[in-house]
């Protein structure tokens, strides 16, 4: 199989060489019908029977499809290429089409904010393709590229081995990709319609094309400048809008509920002394004596009769709070719940959690 | 007499004969003529001869992808290989009465 495989390449590089003196599109339309028919034969050939024996050399295959053409005779050898070139037009033209469709990737995971941005994949896209476009739906000269070789071999793993089934498997989802590429481009499209209309336009109609590329490219490689950068659109387009969506559901409550160190969220403190007795008018301090606050949750009441109350230093608990009677403001003493005796080590839970709710015991109106 | 001569002047009547009813991808019209009886011809000259017809606009083509190898070219005639292919037909048809009026004359 291998040996076989050989085999086809290297009549095929005679052929092509044999053929090099004519226009290069023309070339290109004889080795799409020859290399299916060097392909189908080898697959015929019998265990110790090889291409040159059924066909003959390269050369002399090459010259009778000449003279059947109607081709002019080669002339003269013609001179060997100066060097091998390292920029061919097939060479920038694929290494275009991989650049836009990374371009594009990351471009169309910015599209919906500047959907102007998808221009410059556009137009490296067209510059690309139109190298190469005279070459026949086949693009030959692109397959034959030792980068597109090299990535041919890889993507055909030997038979039966678990990486050729992953492969054949995918190459079975790609109708299906076809369609939900479409479904993403449509909705990137509808999600640009109200800020964007020329956006609008430019994604939708890549979407409806997109549905034809799929099975297009399969027929004329030309049809990847279009079909690859789609799907890369449609894949940026994914990201965005999963990345939209999570910042709606997940990103905000986090960030809303985020306010500062632990310690201010207390509104008020409870100290106890060692027999569970709850101690009044303790006045906080921390290491550097700074007073230790709790978020002010109170004001102090302004009797209109009496002038305002007595100010209360901020860090002496636990707090008075405030409640309005009859339109009266009146200072509440906060009652808590004594922690049980077992428990005492723990700070009084009940207590810390509700002493807003806990309905004020002894109400004494200010003086 | 070495009938790869005689066949050179008509590939086209036969290719495009062959190609009449039904389109073919190359080794397909190659495998047609032989299975006709032309035992001689070479695939090499059947695949020039597709070229040439498809330049001179008698044929027109398409490609059908293939899930193993290479993508076949499919070749279908048009109007003007019909047209050509009754013309020739008719040539060929008189050169060989003639030619076998020229026989019989020597075989009597």
């Amino acid at each position: 199989m291998n040996t076989q495989a050989l085999g086809v390449e290297y009549y095929l590089t005679g052929m092509r060489a044999a053929l090099d003196d004519l226009p290069p599109n023309e070339v290109a339309e004889i080795m799409e019908d020859v290399e299916a028919h060097i392909a189908e034969l080898s697959s015929e050939l019998g265990e110790n029977e090889s291409l040159e024996q059924r066909l003959g050399p390269p050369e002399q295959y090459a010259q009778e499809l000449r003279q059947a053409a109607g081709y002019p005779p080669r002339t003269e050898r013609l001179p060997v290429t100066t060097k091998k070139q390292l920029l061919t037009r097939p060479r920038a033209a694929v290494w275009g089409l991989v650049g836009a469709t990374g371009v594009t990737l990351l471009a169309g995971a910015a599209a919906l904010r500047e959907p102007g941005i998808l221009l410059l994949p556009a137009v490296i896209l067209v510059l690309s393709l139109a190298l190469v476009n005279d070459r026949g739906p086949a693009q030959q000269e692109i397959m034959n590229l030792p980068e597109t070789i090299r990535l041919k071999k890889w993507l055909t793993p030997e038979p039966g081995t678990p990486a050729e089934r992953a492969i054949t498997y995918l190459r079975s989802l790609q109708p299906a990709w076809w369609l939900v590429r479409a479904g993403l481009l449509g909705l990137g499209a509808v999600l640009l319609a109200g800020r964007d209309i020329l956006g609008f336009l430019a994604i939708a109609a890549v979407a409806v094309v997109s549905v034809f590329a799929g099975p297009r490219a399969k027929v004329d490689r030309r049809w990847l400048w279009f079909s690859l950068p789609a799907s890369a659109l449609a894949v940026g387009l994914l990201f965005q809008v999963i990345d939209v969506t999570a910042g709606q559901l997940g990103y905000n409550p986090s960030r809303s509920s985020y306010s500062g160190p632990v310690a201010e969220t207390y509104e008020n403190i409870y100290v106890y002394d060692e027999n569970g007795k709850l101690l009044s008018n303790v006045t906080l301090y921390d290491q550097d004596g700074q007073p230790i606050n709790a978020r002010q949750g109170y004001t102090s009441c302004y009797d209109s009769d009496n002038g305002p109350e007595p100010v209360i230093p901020a860090n002496r608990y636990p707090r008075p709070k405030v409640a309005y009677q009859n339109g009266r403001c009146y200072t509440v003493e906060p009652t808590v719940t004594a922690p049980s005796a077992t428990s005492s080590a723990e700070p009084p839970s009940s207590a810390s959690a509700t002493p807003s709710s806990v309905p004020p015991t002894s109400v004494s109106p200010s003086k | 007499m070495d009938t790869s001569q005689l066949l050179k002047g008509v590939l086209d009547l036969a290719v495009l004969a062959v190609l009449r009813k039904d389109d073919g991808y190359g080794y397909d019209v190659v495998r047609r003529l032989r299975a006709g009886g032309l035992d001689e011809v070479g695939d090499a000259s059947v695949y020039g001869t597709l070229r040439r017809l498809y330049n001179a606009g008698m044929l027109t083509s398409y490609v059908v992808p293939s899930e193993e190898g290479p993508h076949r070219k499919y070749y279908s005639i048009n109007e003007t290989g019909r047209a050509r292919l009754a013309e020739s037909r008719e040539t060929w048809r008189s050169f060989a009465s003639t030619l076998d009026g020229l026989l019989e004359e020597v075989a009597a």
